[in-house]
C-alpha cells in the first residue's frame, strides 16, 4: 500500500511525486510510455530571452529529482482500470494491482484527428507523432512532409522538423467541413496566430505576424495574404490554401491543395498536386480523462480548457475523496504550468495525509501557478484564465449544492 | 472525393456524411450518435474518433460519451481467465 499513486510521468506527475516524497510520503508513479517526461519529451523551442527550452533535458531533470526524493517509477506500465474500495484506490495494470490511499491523475492530453479525404492512409500521422519520432526516437517520419493545420503548436513542430533536416513542402489548412471548422477558416486561424504572436515560440514568428496587429490590418492581412504564402524556416505557410485530399495507392504519395476564400471555401479550378511521403495533421489537443471517468468524477465542457475536464478546484482536488488531478487533464497549457500544478497537488496530498505546517508552501505554490500562467511562452487558448475561472465557479456551485442537500 | 467517402470511425468504417445525417435527423447526443451508427464502438474503443463524434453531436455541456474499463488493450487471460 502506497501513500500516493501518480498516473502519468509527465511534468505534472513527476513534480507532484517529488513534492509529496520530500514531505516523507511513499509515492509510486506509473506511466505507459517507455521514457519519463510525457509530451514534454518532444518540446524544443526558443524562449523570449533567447534561451532554448529542451524537453529531453527538462524531463531528465524532473526524473532525477523524483528518484532522489525517493519516488518509485514504473514505466511501460499501462493502467486499464481502477476502483475505490474501503478508502483505498486499486490500480489495475497488466500484471499487478497496486493500491494507495490517494491517487493523482496526471494523464495529460491527446491529439484530435481531423477528417480529411485520405487521412487513413499509411504515412498520415498527428503532428505530435512526427515530433516524438523526430526528437525522441531520432527517426525521420519521411523525407518530405505536409503539415495540415496552422497554429502555434504546428508551427513550433514544423521548425523542429526543419532543424532535423526534414523537408516540409508546405503548411496549409484542412478542408472546411463540420468537424474542421475552427481550423479551416483563414480568419479564425489568423486571429489565433495573432494572439499568440507576442508569446510565440520563435522570434521569427513574432516578427512574421507583427504587421497584422490591429483588426483593420488583420482583414488586410487575410485579403492580401500572398497566394503563395509566407516562408518561415524555408517552410511555405499557406493560410489561403487547404489540403482537400491526401492521395496514394498503398501509402501517402501526395496531397491536392486548393486556394480558398477568406471563409475557407475552396475556389474551383485552383487545385494543384504536391508530392510528399508523409502528412501531419494538427487537430489540437484535448485533456485525456478516461480514468477520471472510471472514478465517477463529474465533467464540464470548457472550450477555453480544450474540451471536457474533470471538476476540480485550485488545490487540484476533485469531488471524489482521495482523487486529485494536475497538468493537461485539467486543461491544455504548457509544461511549466503543469509542473507548478503538480507541486500544488503534491502539497495538497501531503496535507491530506496529515503532514503539518504546509499551508504556506501550498499558498506559495498556488501563487506560482498564476505567475507561470501569465509568463507562459506558449498559450494554447487565448482565454485560458477565463477557462480556469469557469471551472472554479462550477466547483463552488457543486459544493454549495452539496451543502443544500 | 466527397463527404460520403470521408471516414470518421476507421474501426467501424463510419463516414462523415452518415454521422452528419444521423446528428441532423435525431438531433442527438454524442452517446446516441455512437449507438445509432456504431462510430466509436470498434476495437480501439473510440480512442481515435471520440472527439470528432463529440463535435458533430449537438453542443453538449454534459459528457455523454463515456469510457469503460479496460481503457487500454489487455489479454483476456490477464483479466482473470485461466488456461488449464
Amino acid at each position: 500500500m502506497y501513500d500516493i499513486i501518480v498516473i502519468g510521468a509527465g511534468p505534472a506527475g513527476l513534480a507532484a511525486a517529488s513534492t509529496a516524497a520530500l514531505e516523507g510520503l511513499h509515492v509510486l508513479v506509473l506511466d505507459e510510455y517507455i521514457k519519463p517526461g510525457g509530451r514534454l519529451l518532444g518540446q524544443l523551442y526558443e524562449e523570449a530571452d533567447g534561451n532554448w527550452w529542451n524537453g529531453i533535458d527538462e524531463s531528465a531533470k524532473l526524473y532525477d529529482q523524483a528518484i532522489h526524493a525517493g519516488v518509485e517509477i514504473l514505466l511501460q506500465t499501462a493502467v486499464h482500470d481502477m476502483e475505490r474500495h474501503e478508502s483505498s484506490w486499486f490500480i489495475y495494470t497488466e500484471d499487478v494491482v497496486f493500491s494507495s490511499k490517494q491517487l493523482l491523475l496526471a494523464t495529460g492530453a491527446a491529439e484530435s484527428p481531423l477528417p480529411i479525404p485520405g487521412w487513413t492512409l499509411p504515412g498520415v500521422m498527428s503532428v505530435g507523432a512526427a515530433q516524438v519520432m523526430t526528437n525522441v526516437h531520432r527517426v525521420k517520419p519521411g523525407d518530405r512532409g505536409i503539415i495540415i493545420g496552422v497554429n502555434v503548436l504546428s508551427a513550433a513542430i514544423a521548425m523542429e522538423l526543419h532543424l532535423a533536416g526534414i523537408d516540409i513542402a508546405a503548411m496549409a489548412l484542412p478542408p472546411l467541413n463540420r468537424i474542421t471548422t475552427k481550423h479551416a477558416r483563414p480568419k479564425e486561424v489568423v486571429e489565433a496566430l495573432l494572439h499568440a504572436s507576442y508569446l510565440a515560440p520563435s522570434r521569427l514568428l513574432r516578427i512574421g505576424s507583427k504587421f497584422m496587429t490591429n483588426p483593420f490590418m488583420r482583414q488586410l492581412g487575410i485579403t492580401f495574404y500572398p497566394k503563395n504564402g509566407v516562408t518561415m524556416w524555408g517552410v511555405p505557410i499557406q493560410l489561403r490554401k487547404a489540403v482537400i485530399e491526401i492521395y496514394g495507392t498503398n501509402q501517402v504519395e501526395g496531397v491536392i491543395v486548393s486556394t480558398i476564400d477568406k471563409d475557407g471555401n475552396p475556389i474551383y479550378g485552383s487545385e494543384e498536386n504536391i508530392a510528399c511521403d508523409f502528412v501531419c495533421i494538427d487537430g489540437g489537443l484535448y485533456p485525456l480523462t478516461e480514468l477520471a471517468e472510471l472514478a465517477g468524477c463529474p465533467f464540464y465542457y470548457v472550450n477555453e480548457l480544450g474540451g471536457y475536464v474533470p471538476l476540480h478546484n485550485e488545490k487540484m482536488e476533485t469531488p471524489i475523496e482521495g482523487l486529485y488531478v494536475a497538468g493537461n487533464i485539467t486543461g491544455i497549457e504548457g509544461a511549466k504550468v503543469a509542473i507548478s500544478q503538480g507541486i500544488v497537488a503534491g502539497y495538497s496530498m501531503a496535507i491530506r495525509s496529515g503532514k503539518q505546517g504546509l499551508a504556506d508552501k501550498l499558498q506559495d505554490a498556488l501563487n506560482t501557478v498564476h505567475d507561470t500562467r501569465r509568463q507562459a511562452a506558449i498559450q494554447f487558448h487565448p482565454k485560458i484564465e477565463l477557462g480556469r475561472d469557469i471551472i472554479q465557479k462550477q466547483w463552488e456551485k457543486y459544493q454549495s449544492r452539496l451543502v443544500q442537500i | 472525393m466527397n463527404d460520403k467517402e470521408i471516414i470518421v470511425c476507421r474501426c467501424e468504417e463510419v463516414t462523415l456524411s452518415e454521422l452528419q445525417q444521423t446528428a441532423d435527423t435525431y438531433s442527438c447526443s454524442a452517446r446516441e450518435l455512437k449507438l445509432r451508427t456504431r462510430a466509436g464502438m470498434g476495437f480501439c474503443g473510440g480512442r481515435t474518433c471520440s472527439t470528432m463524434i463529440e463535435v458533430l453531436a449537438h453542443n453538449e455541456r454534459e459528457k455523454t460519451l463515456k469510457f469503460q474499463a479496460p481503457i487500454r488493450p489487455i489479454h483476456f487471460g490477464k483479466l482473470g481467465g485461466e488456461i488449464s
